[in-house]
């Protein structure tokens, strides 16, 4: 347990520059006219960056400074948890007190658009929690894969799979069904499983791909 | 116990390992010797898990090792290790934290050993002792098996003397395997145990370094003399000057008469004559 918080800790530490980015964006995106943007959708950005430090940066380091893979890749998952909980708190603070403050007629704000605020703030925020989480694994699998063919072929695959799928009226409407099971969902109950099995598979696959990676 | 059968590792068409077998059973200190490309790094690796061989099984303790296992009780280093940049003994710290085995105060002993300042950022030391802080981490793993691939690059003269006594200690502290990959082969000598020689993929020596000192004999004399003396022996090099003829032997030494010169090889002479090649071809 000391060395999974060790290398929560560490991991944390060094997604500095994802962390300012961030800030930045947050505090300094402005939109104008009747229909503007809540500045707390731009906080998702951090759980779109920090899987690239994870898996670039930090798993080598890891590696030399005498760490297990095991240890390494439990330590990204907790580490994935904490975010996606801070991220989806500051995101819910700032659409509860700061966005009714716009001028604006409509603020959109994601947890609105994905319809997780019909259940509640505290809800929604965990919705996104859960959603934010299964993002931030999915892209660390992806991240991780890139240096194999498989890296490569899936990202080939899953863009044929939006290319072919948009088109194609019933295609399409599979791949709208899944978007609405995974994120445009108010079923908070039914979403959140979805959110923690996918982000389960996810995360084993990962482990398997962690298990073929080289120094 | 390091355990090797029948190792291959391929890159493409290039075998870099050929069919090595090598059972490693006592705690000791080992050298590595070979040229470069030998495929010494590619040996080490294979058996710290860093990535996986073609052909065979690598055991350690028992474990099978590829790059599944996600603890393989070995400590690897190599030269220009990517570490976090951060005060030489924050990362001593974290090292002790990542790993519950660590030995931080032997760490940190070393580290006022070789003067190592622990506020200095790991980006602003020198190679040599950015080199120092990889092989402190990895002594102070106490992992079960410790592969140093060239440690001693960038020290100068008193710290490669320092580091062969920080070896020493931390194998008498704590007695494992540990593999030294080196080329500066005549220092290492009174630190090793065993010697292990690597040329063109394939193991070509794995004895004691004792074993060199009594049967390691280079032989000059007339041809004549020197094919008598040396004959039914071990030859594993020659070299002809004129009618003078000098043989390199790994066996027992032929006796001393007048007209032969006897004497015995020096580690890194006997190195030569193993590995030694001209235009691609073994003298």
């Amino acid at each position: 347990m000391t060395a999974h918080f060790a290398i929560v800790k560490r991991l944390l530490a060094s997604n500095q520059i994802s962390f300012i980015i961030t800030v930045l964006v947050v505090l300094c995106a402005t939109s104008s006219g009747d229909v503007v943007l809540s500045n707390g959708n731009f906080t998702w950005l951090l759980a779109a960056l920090t899987p690239f430090f994870f898996v670039f940066y930090d798993f080598t380091k890891f590696m030399h400074l005498g760490a297990s893979k095991k240890d390494y890749y439990f330590g990204c998952l907790i580490s994935y948890g904490i975010l996606a909980f801070c991220i989806s708190l500051v995101n819910a603070v700032i659409h509860q007190w700061m966005d009714p403050a716009y001028s604006a007629q409509t603020v959109i704000n994601l947890m609105d658009v994905c319809q997780w605020t019909e259940n509640g703030m505290i809800v929604a925020g965990l919705q996104q929690m859960f959603f934010l989480l299964l993002g931030m694994v999915f892209l660390h699998v992806l991240l991780s894969m890139q240096t194999h063919w498989y890296g490569w072929l899936t990202d080939a695959v899953l863009v044929a799979i939006l290319c072919i799928f948009t088109p194609i009226a019933p295609l399409r409407a599979i791949l709208i069904g899944f978007f609405q099971i995974i994120m445009f969902n108010s079923n908070a109950v039914l979403h959140i499983l979805i959110c923690l099995l996918l982000s389960a598979a996810l995360s084993f696959g990962g482990l398997v791909v962690l298990k073929r990676k080289t120094l | 116990m390091i355990e090797l059968k029948q190792v291959t590792k391929q890159y493409g068409k290039t075998t870099v390992l050929k069919n090595i077998t090598l059972s490693i059973d006592e705690p000791g200190i080992y050298c590595l010797l070979g040229r470069n490309g030998a495929g010494k790094t590619t040996l080490l690796k294979s058996i710290a898990g860093y990535q996986n061989i073609t052909n065979g099984t690598i055991q350690v303790d028992g474990k099978t090792i590829t790059t599944s296992t996600l603890n393989t009780g070995v400590s690897y280093i190599e030269n220009f290790a990517k570490h976090f940049n951060l005060p030489v003994r924050k990362l001593l710290r974290i090292a002790s934290e990542v790993n519950s085995n660590y030995d931080f105060d032997f760490a940190l002993e070393m580290m006022e050993r070789f003067e190592l300042d622990g506020k200095k950022k790991y980006h602003h030391l020198s190679l040599g002792m950015k080199t120092m802080v990889s092989t402190i981490i990895c002594l102070a793993s106490n992992k079960e098996v410790i592969l140093l691939d060239e440690p001693v690059l960038g020290f100068d003269a008193i710290t490669r003397v320092e580091f062969y006594d920080m070896l020493t200690e931390s194998f008498q502290k704590h007695p494992r395997i540990i593999i030294v990959s080196t080329h500066i082969i005549e220092e290492i000598t009174k630190t090793i145990q065993k010697l292990i020689i690597m040329d063109k993929g394939s193991i070509c020596f794995f004895d004691t370094l004792q074993s060199v000192e009594t049967k390691a004999f280079c032989i000059s004399g007339l041809q004549k003399e020197v094919a008598a003396a040396t004959q039914n022996r071990n030859i594993i090099g020659q070299d002809t000057v004129g009618g003078l003829v000098t043989s390199y032997i790994f066996d027992t030494p032929p006796e001393q008469t007048a007209s032969l010169d006897i004497h015995p090889l020096s580690l890194q002479e006997f190195f030569i004559q193993m590995v030694g090649h001209k235009g691609g071809a073994k003298r």
